[in-house]
């Protein structure tokens, strides 16, 4: 049996404001230019059409990428050069993360078969929040690939995007089936006063004593007070480094990692280095770790604080609310490239005969 | 119990930064008035809007850090310590005025607040706030150069020319592309061939930031980052505000250039002083009160600034040789 749709369509969300946060002042972090970003779009195309995808349905925006990208088709098609049908979501651009969860629900009710994401941790978590509100309310799951664009980027790997679009057209024209092509992810559930207000992080949740949204970014480490890791990669960067370098988690294994970060003398058990942005290594007291299992949640102690999830401040909390934490697994699917291209040099799907009739 | 307070600025500060950008939310919302009246001379384009972003920069700034502003001036004014009595009267066009009255809206300056005054050549602060910052590189007092520019006069080659002046002598400036959408009609979609002012930036080899330009502590948080590094040396940088223009590109447009229902959107979602006034009382460290008070101060204010202005003379012919010319 298939769920996937006939003629193959992939979703495209690429945000055009990842990486233009204070990190660039503070950390020289990278700052991948619009014009950039519209080429990497043009490789996607040229591969998904090569792969088979005929059609692609994109998010819209006024950041400059749309814009870009037409001008740039336009001269690219002028010269007979191949790409899919491409259709922007109807829709009214708002320049706000409403964007991405409009996109992403669209392309999900479309029956998309899959979506590529160009941003950093925190566009990624907004596709997935998005697409798991979906699937919930019964719609079918779509994996995404995730393409590295922001800062912080412990969620997408970094590879050439047209890796990862090889891969997504495998999938997408069903010559992978999900039990080749798909990985599992971990998120974080964070609830404020048992689900009051709820939000997930595919990353990290970070808890700082910090009580105001700012300029969003976390990247001071002075008001850390503890940290809750779906994967803690020693290779990555960003405050799930912290994880990484202490006690490394797969992003396939089972569990979590939480910490608890404190300067107190009282408190602090050890000091750990850890590049917690781009160019930053920062030293952190460490209270303490432990793993977390899955489906347990676990109470924040501080009182008054800010939760920043994948690396943004987003949900300040009172003295009177309760905020929790709970780690699940399977909770959305990925793309896996990596697996997908060894299964395709395995089965040789790219080796093709000769015609002999022509 | 005692409410802690979250923000990085204490209470009184806090106080401090509402009352500034009620009081330039009220000047433009007066001059909206008395400029449809026809009691004013000349031309006004009002800051209305675009308050917390003049507010979150000029908090890092002192007398001696210099900026230079652009035709949509008042809110840089105001933000950066200018009379308001003064400014009145200089929009009215009267002897009193912060120039005298010789001067109006887009020409109000006081160097003695490191106002280097509103300019209505778009894009001729890039090269002004250049000399400035160079001399205060030569000072080496920490000062720093603030050069304000909208989305429109971002084309200008003279920003352009600017910035790549500020990276080669590495001078403390920092670029505040205010992009509310528009150039006149001209909406940044249309004019802009990429998008990204902070692209732009790099071009020059400065590091960009953007902000959402309605959040004053947004604001606060990223131009305090690129002033405190131009103050140690670290050089140039750019900071893009996104923000919204609460009236027509000058007083008189008829804005139908606007998609319908834009500007109810604007004014319900994107009131930077609501905003600003949400979460400070939200926070529990300031009451309605004590900020209602403040809306009734800043109104009394307003008034007897607009009634002085009414009230004072007009330059004399005499006055129009004076001025001109300046000894060193
Ligand atoms: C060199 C120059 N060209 C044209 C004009 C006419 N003009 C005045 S304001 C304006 C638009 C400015 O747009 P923007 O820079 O986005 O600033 P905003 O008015 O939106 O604050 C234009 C074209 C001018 N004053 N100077
Ligand atoms: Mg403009």
């Amino acid at each position: 049996m298939s769920d996937i749709q006939t003629p193959p369509c992939v979703g495209i969300i690429a945000n055009p404001v990842s990486a233009r946060d204070i990190r660039r002042i503070i950390a020289n972090a990278s700052n991948l230019q619009t014009s950039e970003r519209v080429s990497i779009l043009l490789r996607v195309l040229t591969t998904l059409a090569a792969s088979g995808v005929e059609r692609v349905l994109m998010m819209p925006d006024k950041g400059g990428i749309s814009a870009m990208l037409l001008r740039s088709l336009k001269r690219e098609r002028s010269q007979n050069h191949q790409f899919p049908e491409l259709e922007f979501v109807d829709m009214s651009v708002t320049s706000t993360v409403n964007d991405t969860f409009f996109a992403a629900r669209s392309m999900q009710q479309a029956g998309v078969n899959a979506i590529i994401v160009l941003g950093g941790d925190g566009t990624h978590r907004a596709v997935v929040r998005e697409l798991m509100l979906g699937t919930q309310a019964g719609k079918k799951a779509v994996p995404i690939a995730g393409l590295s664009t922001g800062t912080n980027n412990a969620f997408p790997e970094m590879r050439e995007p047209t890796i990862t679009a090889l891969a997504v057209g495998l999938y997408a024209t069903q010559r992978l089936k999900g039990t080749q092509a798909l990985a599992q992810n971990k998120v974080l559930e964070v609830s404020i006063d048992q689900g009051q207000r709820r939000d997930i992080a595919i990353v990290d949740a970070i808890i700082s004593r910090d009580r105001f949204i700012g300029a969003r970014a976390i990247w001071k480490t002075d008001n850390l007070e503890a940290a809750y890791l779906t994967f803690a990669d020693p290779q990555v960067i960003g405050l799930s480094a912290i994880g990484g370098l202490l006690e490394p988690v797969g992003r396939t294994e089972t569990g979590g990692l939480t910490i608890s970060i404190s300067d107190d003398p009282g408190r602090c058990k050890f000091r750990l280095k850890a590049p917690i942005a781009p160019g930053m290594i920062a030293d952190i007291g460490i209270a303490g770790f432990e793993r977390m299992p899955a489906g347990q949640p676990f109470s924040v102690a501080l009182e008054a604080g800010v939760i920043a999830l994948d690396g943004e401040r987003e949900m300040p909390f009172d003295t009177h609310e309760q905020v929790s934490i709970t780690l699940h697994e399977n909770a959305f699917q990925t793309i896996d490239v990596t697996r997908c291209m060894q299964v395709a040099a395995r089965e040789g799907l790219y080796i093709h005969q000769p015609s002999r009739l022509s | 119990m005692q409410v802690q307070n979250p923000f990085p600025l204490s209470r009184d500060e806090l106080l401090t930064v509402y009352r500034q950008m009620r009081t330039i939310r009220e000047f433009e919302e007066r001059l909206h008035i008395d400029f449809g009246r026809g009691d004013i001379p000349g031309f006004v384009h009002l800051y209305a809007g675009e308050e917390a972003t003049a507010a979150g920069i000029m908090h890092h700034l002192n007398d001696g850090d210099r900026i230079a502003s652009t035709h949509r001036g008042h809110g840089h004014c105001i933000a950066k310590g200018v009379d308001v009595v003064g400014m009145m009267k200089e929009i009215y066009g009267k002897k009193g005025g912060s120039c005298n009255g010789k001067g109006g809206s887009m020409h109000i300056a006081d160097l003695s607040r490191g106002m280097m005054g509103a300019n209505g050549i778009l894009g001729a602060g890039g090269p002004l706030i250049c000399g400035a910052a160079l001399a205060a590189k030569y000072r080496n007092k920490g000062e720093v150069g603030i050069c304000f520019f909208g989305d429109g006069a971002s084309n200008q080659g003279t920003i352009l020319e600017s910035m790549n002046l500020a990276g080669v002598w590495n001078l403390p400036v920092i670029f505040v592309v205010e992009n509310n959408g528009y150039a006149e009609s001209t909406s940044r979609d249309y004019g802009t061939a990429v998008d990204s002012y902070v692209d732009r930036a790099a071009g020059f080899g400065l590091p960009g930031v953007t902000v959402d330009g309605t959040d004053f502590f947004a604001v606060h948080e990223a131009a305090g980052a690129v002033i405190k590094r131009a103050r140690e040396g670290g050089g140039p940088s750019l900071l893009e505000c996104k923000m919204v223009r609460y009236f027509g590109h000058f007083e008189g447009d008829a804005q139908t250039y606007r998609a319908p229902g834009e500007l109810d959107d604007i004014r319900a979602n994107h009131n930077c002083l609501k905003i600003l006034g949400d979460q400070l009382t939200a926070a529990g460290i300031i009451s309605q009160s004590e900020l209602t008070k403040i809306d009734e101060e800043v109104m009394v204010l307003i008034e007897h600034s607009v009634k002085e202005a009414k009230a004072a003379p007009f330059p004399t012919l005499a006055d129009l040789t004076t001025d001109v010319y300046i000894n060193y």
